[in-house]
């Protein structure tokens, strides 16, 4: 080995067998590069999924098991206006646009609560018919993930009995069953979702287990378990009427140079019913986010480890957080920091948004800080299309540096913090805003009071 | 009776283990109902291990779980389940990148399963933290809630966990979906609705999990949803006598 060799030995950072075995390979940092090459070349590709053998696609079945009855299909409608978009093998999902059952993130609404509140915000502005409601679980993904408690059964009952609920959910409106079609908030709760309904669709064992649970909750349609036609999650629906988000622009972005974090669970987890675009990163990379933040005029930066999770791994989060945060500084901040110098890292997912927002203070005990504004996609477009900081984007729940990248908008800090911290003074005496009539947001059960139709306004 | 030998390292402090249990363990991952969609084949490559997250951090790799449940090897598999399992970050990039569609990270939650199954004290130790949020989640449906995230327990997220200086209810007063009003769950939950969750836990034997990893919250639990049970029958009956004729 040459002296220049060893100089640049890595280490002992690679390392090779596995359990007892495992041992340093002394890799030189370039024969470590020479090594990982391969997959360099490809895994900035579309081809690393697509070169693979090509999977089913699993709505043929879902078609021929209504056709013999076994259950019923949620469909799209034309009175959901749907618009489609192409997926990894370039097959079309339609998106529905209009008359949206929110399926809520339990991590989103206890921690970024301007996400949905940016979400609720802009389809109110483009004049969308939705509903949001008390009567859903979460997907119960997360805690599945994380310990381990759970089930293939459990998983699929909770996935049957929300999207049922958003199916009857309208009629408590006066309004016909199917009226709305779920629109789901968390990246974990789509992924988990349409791997939920894959196993549904291909087992007929699994549909006989969950069949009785959903009899005794009076949650079958006509006897049947109910399918939805298509899982989707409120990115596609942003990525979709992206056009018309920017028409209600009113800031500049074309100065923010932003970072875009794929969540693993969006796109990793049944990865063939994910949107791509060619007309975004040659459709390289998933289109949501990247799409919508392209068409609100930012500069969307790649960098090398895109592809990489943010640490947040669901059980790490909760009791193992030295892992979390490391993962999130090391292989993400640092890199939009020092690689891409971004102005703002956007996600579209639960987790990472809470992991990389929130590792980033602890950095400075080991000398490592890259200060980075780390937000959702949908809380981006709302600022630009001049939703306040604070009182709708909720900015302040976030614990990362966010106030460098609204004055790079042109939006004054103090002014609008001050504007807010004003209104928590009517807040405070019960003079409060909101999206939409509360009186709405109870269905069934106790506090709710059947009334006539609302017609499905969102006010 | 023949007593069956017990298998272990002698070099290692690790209890050795019955080949019954052995047995029974492998078993119970094989029997999986997801088992066959998890696994296919390995060459080998490595390219789960190449970029996953936590074989950066832990002494963890992808491609060793996929091997030994491949070549059956259940002292490595057993001996796996007692930490490695747990490093798993779940982000599936694994299943993503692997060339013949096996899923390293589906395997780890079947494995995961399989030790609460069978109580594994590693499945209990590490499950400890998650106390609160079990009970949470089996109570309400909600994983987190947003008088759980107090800077005591998220001490490394540091002081500007929230950024205006004010009290909880009146920041989350202020957030302007009204659902979102609420300091115990993440949303507000319809009492219904966590009625039918319970219903879910039992009829699917996710209680039957946690009775095992830690009897004490079970209790608790159940005592909690009896109550909350009684709760909505009593309104159901309050309905139907409204609603009766006289």
């Amino acid at each position: 080995m040459s002296s220049q060799d060893h100089n640049e030995q890595s280490n002992g950072a690679g390392y090779s067998g596995f359990g007892p075995e495992w041992r340093p390979v002394k890799l030189t940092s370039r024969e470590a590069q020479q090594a990982t090459a391969w997959v360099e070349a490809r895994i900035d590709r579309r081809e690393m999924l697509t070169r693979k053998d090509r999977v089913e696609d699993v709505r043929d079945r879902m078609w021929e098991l209504e056709k013999a009855g076994e259950i019923v299909v949620h469909r799209i409608g034309e009175q959901h206006e749907p618009v489609s978009g192409r997926t990894l093998y370039g097959w079309t999902k339609r998106i529905p646009t209009n008359q949206l059952w929110h399926h809520k993130s339990c991590g989103q609404c206890g921690n970024i609560p301007g996400y949905p509140s940016s979400l609720l915000w802009l389809q109110n502005k483009l004049g969308i018919r939705y509903l949001d409601e008390t009567d859903q679980t979460s997907c119960t993904a997360w805690n599945y993930h994380g310990s381990g408690i759970g089930n293939i059964v459990s998983l699929a009952a909770v996935f049957l009995r929300n999207f049922h609920q958003a199916y009857v959910s309208a009629q408590a409106e006066g309004l016909p069953a199917g009226y709305y079609y779920p629109l789901v908030h968390c990246g974990t709760s789509f992924g988990n979702y349409k791997e939920v309904r894959s196993y549904l669709l291909r087992s007929a064992e699994l549909r006989a287990k969950v069949r009785p649970i959903l009899a005794k909750l009076g949650r079958l349609v006509d006897g049947k378990l109910l399918i939805p036609e298509e899982v989707v999650h409120y990115s596609e629906w942003l990525h979709v009427m992206r056009e018309r988000i920017a028409q209600h622009r009113v800031i500049d972005c074309s100065g923010i140079r932003a970072t875009i974090h794929p969540a693993c669970h969006v796109y990793k987890m049944v990865p063939e019913d994910v949107l791509y675009d060619e007309t975004v990163m040659d459709g390289n990379r998933m289109a949501v986010s990247t799409g919508l933040m392209q068409t609100l005029g930012a500069q969307v930066v790649d960098y090398s480890t895109w592809y990489d999770c943010c640490g947040f791994g669901f059980r790490h989060i909760i009791g193992e957080r030295e892992f979390t945060r490391s993962f999130a500084i090391d292989r993400k901040l640092k890199v939009a920091v020092e690689e891409a110098h971004a102005d703002v890292m956007i996600g579209h997912d639960t987790g990472c948004i809470t992991t990389l927002d929130k590792s980033q203070w602890i950095g400075g005990a080991v000398d490592k800080v890259y200060p980075l504004a780390v937000m959702a996609d949908c809380q981006f477009a709302a600022l630009a299309c001049g939703a306040h900081p604070y009182k709708l984007a909720q900015l302040h729940w976030h614990a990362s540096p966010f106030e460098g990248l609204l004055q790079k908008l042109g939006i004054d800090v103090e002014q609008a913090k001050a504007e807010f911290e004003a209104y928590l003074g009517k807040v405070a005496a019960g003079r409060s805003e909101t999206l939409y009539d509360p009186k709405r947001a109870i269905t069934s059960g106790p506090g709710y009071v059947p009334r006539r139709a609302l017609a499905g306004t969102a006010t | 009776m023949a007593t069956a030998p017990l298998i272990g390292d002698p070099l290692s402090p690790t209890p050795a283990v019955a080949q019954e249990t052995l047995q029974a363990v492998f078993e119970d991952i094989r029997s999986h109902p997801l088992f066959e969609h998890e696994l296919h084949g390995c060459l080998n490559c490595g390219i789960c291990t190449a970029t996953c997250p936590s074989a950066h951090y832990y002494d963890y790799s992808p491609r060793e779980i996929v091997q030994l449940l491949l070549t059956e090897n259940l002292e490595g598999i057993h001996e796996a389940m007692q930490e490695k399992i747990w490093a798993c970050a779940q982000c599936y990039t694994c299943a993503a990148r692997c060339p013949f569609h096996n899923s390293p990270g589906g395997l780890v939650m079947i494995m995961r399963e399989v030790a609460i199954k069978h109580g594994m004290q590693s499945a209990k130790d590490v499950l400890k933290p998650f106390t609160r949020v079990l009970m949470k989640l089996i109570t309400t449906g909600n994983q987190l809630a947003p008088n759980m995230i107090t800077p005591d327990a998220f001490a490394d997220w540091g002081p500007n966990v929230a950024k205006i200086k004010a009290p909880l209810k009146t920041l989350r007063m202020a957030i302007p979906v009204p659902t979102l009003r609420t300091m115990d769950t993440a949303w507000e939950v319809n009492l219904k609705t966590s009625i039918e969750l319970y219903t879910i836990w039992e009829a699917s034997g996710v209680l039957q999990q946690l009775e095992t990893i830690d009897p004490n919250l079970f209790d608790v639990v159940s005592d909690l949803m009896d109550e909350k049970r009684d709760e909505y029958q009593e309104w159901l009956e309050e309905q139907q006598e409204a609603s009766s004729p006289d």
